[in-house]
């Protein structure tokens, strides 16, 4: 890439963000500064703002008050520029089911501006390693939930991105898959790309990511590498760490209470 | 995926779009994908093994229905001078059925929230986005208005002169402008104030709504093709500014009609400068409308329940297991609610009340109510049946039928419970509405006397119920798709209808006897009790 980073300044700053749906303000002043390399876990409850927060990063929400950098360049100035090196899987596989996945991933190309048959013969080989060769020529409808979920993978990466978004990413992949998957993430970090990798498994965010935010009620409540939290919150594990932070205490006395339901007849 | 001879010929204009600002590499890409996928908009599910085969285009196929709607258009154009009347009659056949297309057809492809996540978060302007979409419609309207509008463009050539067919084009494509931007703006109204759930029962009932006019269009039509003959005096008046029709017809009889006036020339104007104006506001309101297009991927918030009217007492008394009533309940859930299935059967449901009208009202142009009265055409009471067996046939369709696996996990002793709960769903939500309603007011015109021939016609139609359940027999309810719906189940279901002629003419036999009715219903009630024990399994 042409554009010459040093290791200081941010691929990724968000000032002040805040955002609100008429009266319920989702994002309550969000800052943050993501640099080259990191993979950046970002956790929290659900409704706390996670999503909206990645849909403001791809410019899907506009209205929002705040500032959001990407690549240095103010992505409400610069709407489209930024995109072509940002990657995304989102969290419902939304895909033009009826087009096969060739059709699919080289339009998906285009789209990015590479030229179709380089784009063709990278997803064939992508899809060839993640064993869906044979389908390559079938149309997407047809698909397992895990196959869509990994062309949805194949798609985001495509244009060889400096920055990628997925939002669980590994909703219905195998655990071979997942393995897969992990490695090429911490590979493509080792090599300067930054991923912003949000998920509800807590398992696989704390091996994963080399840095964890946790948002609560639209704001960052915690932010730092898996082990800075272990010694801030005196806690074995992120699901502890989550837990304790966003202030839940009562999953026993809850599980108890379910159970008895479920027994009741 | 193949090229497009559409997308060649825009290649052309290719320098106008760039002057606009948009990236057309990328919108060709898009509109290239989009037509791939209009093409294929029939089976996706069971395609799995035949992928390879040869793309349909389904698309082209349903053009030659519209040019064969076309051939309606001709009579008004040809039959005489009277253009104000004549072209307003065109107009409006042509709007509705544009109008009909645009939501059937092209609803799920202007309100596709697929595009935000794919499109938007990629290296695409909107600029580019929204002139795809709005290339994308032109397209589709272009070749669904020259389908229907050619043959008739050029009959009008050749018998009306030039002039005309020049201004029929003109008109024709304004007309078309009109009625994607009125469409539109329907869908942002009822988004502004509605979320997006509200948005596709609307569409539905819109649907619906349309399908039952078209039937009921084509009686009306027929019978107007009879005031044809007479002197139509057809001069404009102010209140005509309601009928966009009438607008477009004006021009006709402006220019090539005899008459003129101040009001014609407004109405001309106005069928100039409404689709224009039109035309720039939703330019303008194209960002907002897409802003509210995000509403359709929100799940309406949390409603409030409502405490219905509770079924308790009476599901007692009409399903005599726990099961059974479980089944009621969900059949009914899935009759009401389920949007695809309603769209297939309810227009059917809504000829059954109106057929009855149809008839009646031909009885009435002959006689006098007295007459009629003494009569015994309540009988066509008969008529609301004639949709059971297709609507049977298609209770074991859904536009959800993936969810039918739960009657294979679940512990159901005997699939008969689900059968006979589901039938007296279909009974009591869809038909006894309609039978009340014919029913009461054909016991306003023919007095109390007939409640018994009622109850016979009631209990012959559960046992034509029963009866046509063979078609669907060893079929689960609600476990296929749509798609696979065949043309040919057209035809079983004739002998259904034949057999519901038998049973009026057994009804018309039992009235000459003495006490003929009475014992019929008591025959039907046995026959019922054998019917749904023997065959309902």
């Amino acid at each position: 890439m042409a554009i010459i980073l040093s290791t200081n300044q941010p691929i990724l700053s968000i000032k002040n963000l805040e955002k609100s749906y008429g009266v319920n303000q989702v994002l309550n002043g969000i800052d943050l500064s993501v640099y080259k390399g990191q993979i950046i876990g970002y956790i929290g409850p659900n409704g706390a703002g996670k999503s909206t927060t990645v849909k403001i990063m791809l410019g899907l929400e506009q209205n929002y008050s705040g500032q959001v950098e990407i690549f240095g360049s103010d992505i409400a100035n610069e709407p489209v520029e930024y995109k072509r090196r940002v990657g995304y899987v989102p969290e419902v596989a939304d895909l033009y089911d009826n087009l096969t996945a060739h059709e699919y991933l080289t339009f998906i190309g285009e789209l990015y501006g590479v030229d179709s048959d380089s784009v063709d013969q990278k997803a064939q080989k992508l899809m060839s390693l993640f064993g869906l060769e044979d389908v390559y020529h079938s149309r997407i409808s047809s698909f397992s939930k895990g196959m869509k979920q990994k062309t949805l993978i194949i798609s985001s990466l495509l244009h060889n991105p400096d920055l990628l978004f997925l939002d669980e990413p590994i909703g219905g992949l195998d655990a071979n898959s997942v393995m897969v998957f992990k490695e090429v993430l911490a590979q493509l970090a080792a090599q300067g790309k930054t991923i912003f990798y949000s998920s509800h498994i807590m398992d696989v965010v704390e091996k994963i990511s080399n840095r964890i935010i946790l948002l609560n009620e639209g704001r960052i409540v915690a932010d730092g590498s898996f082990e800075e939290l272990k010694q801030k919150n005196q806690e074995g594990t992120l699901e502890e760490i989550f837990n304790q932070l966003t202030g839940f205490d009562e999953h026993k006395d809850m599980a108890e209470q379910f159970v008895s339901i479920v027994q009741e007849m | 995926m193949k090229e497009f001879p559409t997308l060649k010929f825009l290649n052309r204009f290719k320098w106008v779009f760039e002057k606009m600002g948009v990236q057309y590499p990328l919108l060709r890409s898009i509109l290239q994908v989009k037509l791939t996928m209009d093409q294929r908009r029939v089976p996706t599910i069971f395609d799995q093994s035949n992928a390879k085969k040869k793309d349909q285009n389904h698309f082209l196929k349903s053009l030659g229905l519209y040019a064969f709607y076309g051939l309606f258009l001709i009579p008004f154009i040809v039959m005489g001078n009277q253009y104000l009347f004549q072209m307003s009659m065109l107009f409006g056949l042509m709007m509705f059925i544009v109008m009909t297309s645009m939501i059937s057809d092209f609803s799920t492809v202007l309100l596709d929230v697929r595009d935000r996540t794919i499109l938007s978060t990629r290296p695409v302007n909107r600029k580019t986005i929204s002139t795809a979409k709005a290339l994308h419609i032109i397209i589709y309207l272009f070749f669904i208005t020259f389908a229907m509008v050619g043959i008739p463009l050029i009959v009008s050539l050749f018998t009306k002169g030039i002039l005309f067919a020049f201004l029929l084009l003109l008109a024709v494509v304004l007309v078309d402008i009109f009625v994607v931007v009125m469409t539109s703006f329907l869908y942002f109204f009822v988004l502004r104030f509605f979320d997006g759930e509200k948005l596709k029962d609307i569409i539905n009932y819109v649907q619906i709504g349309l399908s039952i006019s078209l039937i009921v269009g084509y009686q009306i039509l027929i019978r107007a093709f009879e005031f044809v003959d007479l002197e139509v005096s057809f001069s404009p008046d102010w209140w005509h500014i309601f009928f966009p029709p009438i607008w477009f017809a004006a021009p006709f009889e402006v220019w090539l009609g005899s008459a003129g006036g101040p009001l014609l020339f407004f109405y001309s104007a106005l069928a100039f400068v409404v689709p224009v104006i039109a035309l720039i506001i939703y330019v303008k309101l194209m960002p907002v409308f897409e802003n509210h297009l995000q509403k359709l991927s929100d799940h309406g918030g949390q409603k409030q329940r409502k405490r219905k009217w509770s079924y308790s007492t009476l599901l007692k008394l009409i399903c005599y297991t726990k099961q059974e009533r479980a089944f009621f309940r969900f059949a009914s859930l899935m009759l009401s609610k389920e949007r695809e299935f309603r769209l297939k059967v309810y227009p059917s449901l809504g000829l059954s009340l109106v057929f009855p009208f149809i008839f009646l009202f031909n009885e009435f142009q002959n006689k006098s109510l007295e007459e009629v009265a003494s009569g015994n055409f309540y009988l066509s009471l008969y008529f609301g049946s004639i949709m059971i067996p297709t609507a049977v046939i298609m209770l074991k369709y859904s536009g959800t039928y993936k969810g039918a696996w739960i009657y294979r996990t679940m512990p159901v002793e005997d699939y008969k419970y689900l059968y006979k709960g589901m039938l007296k769903a279909f009974i009591v939500k869809l038909y006894v509405p309609i039978f009340l309603f014919v029913g009461a007011v054909f016991l306003w015109i023919y007095g109390g006397s007939i409640l018994e021939d009622l109850l016979a016609i009631f209990l012959s139609t559960c046992l034509y119920v029963a009866l046509c359940f063979t078609m669907i027999r060893g079929t689960l309810p609600f476990s296929e798709s749509f798609e696979v719906a065949q043309q040919s189940e057209g035809w079983t279901t004739l002998p259904f209808i034949i057999l519901l002629g038998g049973f009026w003419v057994i009804h018309l036999f039992v009235l000459n006897l003495a006490y003929g009715v009475l014992g019929y219903i008591v025959i039907l009630m046995l026959g019922n009790l054998v019917a749904w024990r023997k065959i309902v399994r």
